[in-house]
C-alpha cells in the first residue's frame, strides 16, 4: 500500500513536471530568442540559449538605436524600424484603455449590480435578462455595424471608442458576476444602514464595498485582461498610433514578412509582461470569482 | 435565487411606495449600462439585419437596395463558404473535445494537494492571462518552417532528418492551429472544473470506497455526474470561441495555405474588409449567429435538464 502510494506521487509529480514544462517552455523560448541577434536566430539547431546574450533590441525598441550588428550586416528595414518603435507607445495607449475599461466597470458596473441585486423595480428582470443576453451575441455578428456606428460617431481611431466598446462587452459578465457576489452578502447591516437614514448609494459605497472587495477586484481583473486582450474591434476601428493598441501592433510587426524574428520575440515579451503580473497579483480572485460564477 | 429574508415593515412601505412611482434610483443606476450595451449590441444587430437584405458594398457609398435574401444566396453559393464552413467544423470538432479533455485532466492532476502543486496552479492561468495575439505569435516562431524550436527541438533528438513547415503545410496547418488555440484555451476549463471538483463532497469518495468501488468507478460515477455543471459550461463556452476563432488565424496562418485554415470568421473578415461587401459579411455573421444558437440548444437538450437549468 505505501509502495503504490509512493510511486502514484512519483507519477503525479512526472505529470506536474510535464504540465509546467508544456506551459513555460513557449515563454521561455520567447524570451530567449528575444536576448539575441538577428544571426544567432537562424542556427540550425538552436541554441537554446543565446551565446551572445544581448538586450540591444530592446534598447532599439526603446531608444531608436539599431544594434550594431544589424547595420554591418544590411539587415536594417525600415518598415519594421517603425512598426517596432511604435511600440512603447502601443503599451501606453493598452494600458490607459484597459485601466478606463476596469475603471468603468468598477463603478457603473457596480452600481448597476447593487442595484440588481437589493431594488425591486418593474422592468428589472427583463433589463437583467437583457443585458446578461446580449453576451451571446458573437462578436462577428455585430463587427461591421460596429465599425460603421464608431464612424458615424466621428469616434474612428479613437482609445474613447476602444473604451466604449469594451466596456459594453464586459460589463454583462461583471453584472451577472456582482449581482450574484451582493446577493450572498448578509443583508441585515445593509439594512440598519438603510433605518439610519443611508441612501442605497451610501450603503453601497460604506458599507457594501468593502464587504465586496474580492469580488470586485475579480471582475476588474477579468476587465482589464479582456481589454488588454481584446483584437478584433481594436484592429477595426484603429489606424494610427495614436488609437493602436499592443496587440494591433504586435501582429502588423509579425505579419510583417520582413520582420525581424528577435524584434517579434521582443514584442511578445513587452506585450504580455503586464497582464502576467496582473494574473499573478490577482490570481487568488480570478479562480474564485469564476468559481462563484459557475455555482449558482 | 437565495430565497428573500421576512421583509420589515420599513421595507415593505418601501416596495409599496416603489410600486407606485417608479424607481429613480434604481432607473437611474442602470441606465447608464443599458444605453452602452443596447448601443453596440442591439442597435448593431438590427443594423446588420437590414445590411443582410441590402447590397452593402462600401466602394459604392449611398446607394443601398433591397436584395431581398439574395447576399444569402450568393454568400452560401461560394465555394470558399462550404470550404470554411467545413474547416470550422474540423476545427471544432478538434478542439472541443480535446480542450475539454486536457481541461479536466489537468484539473484531476491539480486537485492533488502535493506539495509544489500550489506553483502549477498559478502557472495554468499564465496562457490565458496573455493576448491571444501573443499566444499566437509565439506559437509562429515555435513552428516556423526555418527555425521554428519545435522543429529544432525533433531534429537534435533525430526524429526529424528536416525541419518541417508545420504552418506552410496545408495538411499541417489545421493542426498546428488546434495545437496552438489548445495551449491558450486550456486554463479556463482547468479552474472550473477545479472548482467543480472542490465542491464535491469528500465523503462521497469514502462511501463508494467502503462499497468496494476502485478509482475508476470513483471517477466515473462520482465524480463525472458532480461535474457536468462545469462541462455544459466548458463545452458550450468551447463550442462559441471555437466557431468564433478568429484571431489565432489572423497571425498564425492569414486563412492559409491556400483555404487550409480558412474559417468562417476568417471567410466573414475577408468578404468584410477586403472585398469591403458589408452585404455579404452581415449575412455571413447572421448564419454563424443562428449556427451557434441552434448547437447551444441541442447542447442544452443532449445535456440533462437539471443541470442545464444552472
Amino acid at each position: 500500500m505505501i509502495r503504490s502510494n509512493r510511486l502514484a506521487q512519483v507519477v503525479l509529480y512526472l505529470c506536474g513536471i510535464a504540465l509546467a514544462l508544456y506551459i513555460i517552455a513557449p515563454f521561455l523560448w520567447t524570451l530567449s530568442a528575444s536576448l539575441r541577434l538577428e544571426t544567432e536566430i537562424v542556427v540550425r539547431p538552436p541554441n537554446w540559449i543565446p551565446q551572445r546574450p544581448t538586450v540591444s533590441n530592446y534598447l532599439y525598441v526603446f531608444t531608436g538605436q539599431p544594434p550594431q550588428e544589424y547595420e554591418e550586416r544590411g539587415l536594417l528595414r525600415s518598415s519594421i524600424t517603425q512598426e517596432a518603435l511604435r511600440l512603447p507607445q502601443g503599451l501606453v495607449n493598452s494600458l490607459v484603455v484597459a485601466l478606463a475599461v476596469t475603471l468603468v466597470n468598477l463603478s457603473f458596473g457596480a452600481l448597476a449590480a447593487y442595484t440588481f441585486a437589493r431594488e425591486k423595480f418593474r422592468g428589472r428582470n427583463s433589463a437583467y435578462t437583457f443585458i446578461l443576453a446580449s453576451r451571446l451575441l458573437p462578436p462577428v455578428a455585430v463587427a461591421i455595424p460596429i465599425y460603421i456606428i464608431i464612424n458615424q460617431l466621428n469616434l474612428l481611431d479613437t482609445k474613447t471608442a476602444l473604451v466604449l466598446l469594451h466596456s459594453a462587452f464586459t460589463l454583462p459578465f461583471t453584472i451577472w458576476v456582482l449581482t450574484l457576489y451582493f446577493q450572498g452578502l448578509p443583508r441585515e447591516v445593509e439594512d440598519a444602514a438603510l433605518v439610519d437614514g443611508c441612501t442605497r448609494f451610501g450603503v453601497l459605497r460604506h458599507v457594501v464595498a468593502p464587504l465586496a472587495a474580492p469580488g470586485l477586484a475579480a471582475v476588474g481583473a477579468f476587465a482589464f485582461l479582456f481589454s488588454y486582450s481584446e483584437f478584433l474591434f481594436a484592429l477595426f476601428t484603429t489606424q494610427t498610433i495614436n488609437a493602436k493598441t499592443v496587440p494591433v501592433l504586435i501582429s502588423e510587426v509579425a505579419n510583417n514578412p520582413d520582420a525581424s524574428y528577435t524584434l517579434i520575440a521582443v514584442g511578445i515579451v513587452l506585450s504580455i509582461f503586464s497582464p502576467m503580473i496582473f494574473a499573478v497579483v490577482f490570481r487568488r480572485f480570478i479562480t474564485t470569482g469564476l468559481a462563484a460564477s459557475l455555482g449558482k | 435565487m437565495a430565497d428573500q429574508p421576512v421583509t420589515s415593515p420599513f421595507q415593505q412601505s418601501r416596495i409599496k411606495l416603489g410600486r407606485r412611482a417608479p424607481n429613480l434610483y434604481a432607473w437611474a443606476t442602470i441606465l447608464p449600462v443599458l444605453i452602452l450595451v443596447a448601443a453596440f449590441t442591439l442597435y448593431p444587430f438590427g443594423f446588420a439585419a437590414s445590411m443582410g437584405v441590402r447590397k452593402y458594398i462600401l466602394t459604392q457609398p449611398n446607394v443601398h437596395p433591397f436584395v431581398g435574401l439574395r447576399n444569402f444566396e450568393q454568400v452560401i453559393g461560394d465555394e470558399l463558404f462550404s470550404v470554411s464552413a467545413r474547416n470550422t467544423l474540423t476545427f471544432t470538432l478538434l478542439s472541443v473535445p480535446l480542450v475539454t479533455l486536457l481541461g479536466l485532466s489537468v484539473a484531476l492532476l491539480l486537485n492533488n494537494r502535493l506539495r509544489g502543486f500550489g506553483v502549477l496552479r498559478a502557472l495554468v492561468l499564465l496562457p490565458w492571462a496573455i493576448p491571444l495575439v501573443s499566444a499566437g505569435i509565439i506559437w509562429k516562431l515555435i513552428l516556423h518552417g526555418q527555425f521554428g524550436s519545435l522543429s529544432g527541438l525533433l531534429y537534435q533528438f533525430g526524429l526529424i532528418e528536416q525541419y518541417i513547415p508545420w504552418l506552410s503545410n496545408a495538411n499541417l496547418a489545421m493542426l498546428s492551429v488546434v495545437f496552438a488555440h489548445l495551449w491558450r484555451e486550456f486554463p479556463l476549463p482547468v479552474i472550473l472544473f477545479l472548482a467543480g471538483l472542490q465542491n464535491i463532497p469528500p465523503e462521497l469518495y469514502d462511501a463508494a470506497k467502503v462499497d468496494g468501488a476502485g478509482a475508476w468507478a470513483r471517477f466515473r460515477w462520482v465524480t463525472l455526474p458532480l461535474l457536468r455543471a462545469p462541462l455544459l459550461v466548458v463545452v458550450i463556452y468551447e463550442t462559441m470561441i471555437g466557431v468564433a476563432v478568429f484571431d489565432m488565424v489572423y497571425v498564425l496562418t492569414g486563412g492559409g495555405p491556400g483555404s487550409a485554415t480558412t474559417l468562417i470568421s476568417w471567410f466573414a473578415y475577408t468578404a468584410t474588409f477586403k472585398f469591403l461587401n458589408l452585404g455579404h459579411g452581415a449575412a455571413l455573421s447572421f448564419i454563424i449567429a443562428i449556427a451557434l444558437a441552434l448547437l447551444i440548444i441541442v447542447y442544452l437538450r443532449v445535456l440533462p435538464r437539471q443541470e442545464a437549468a444552472t
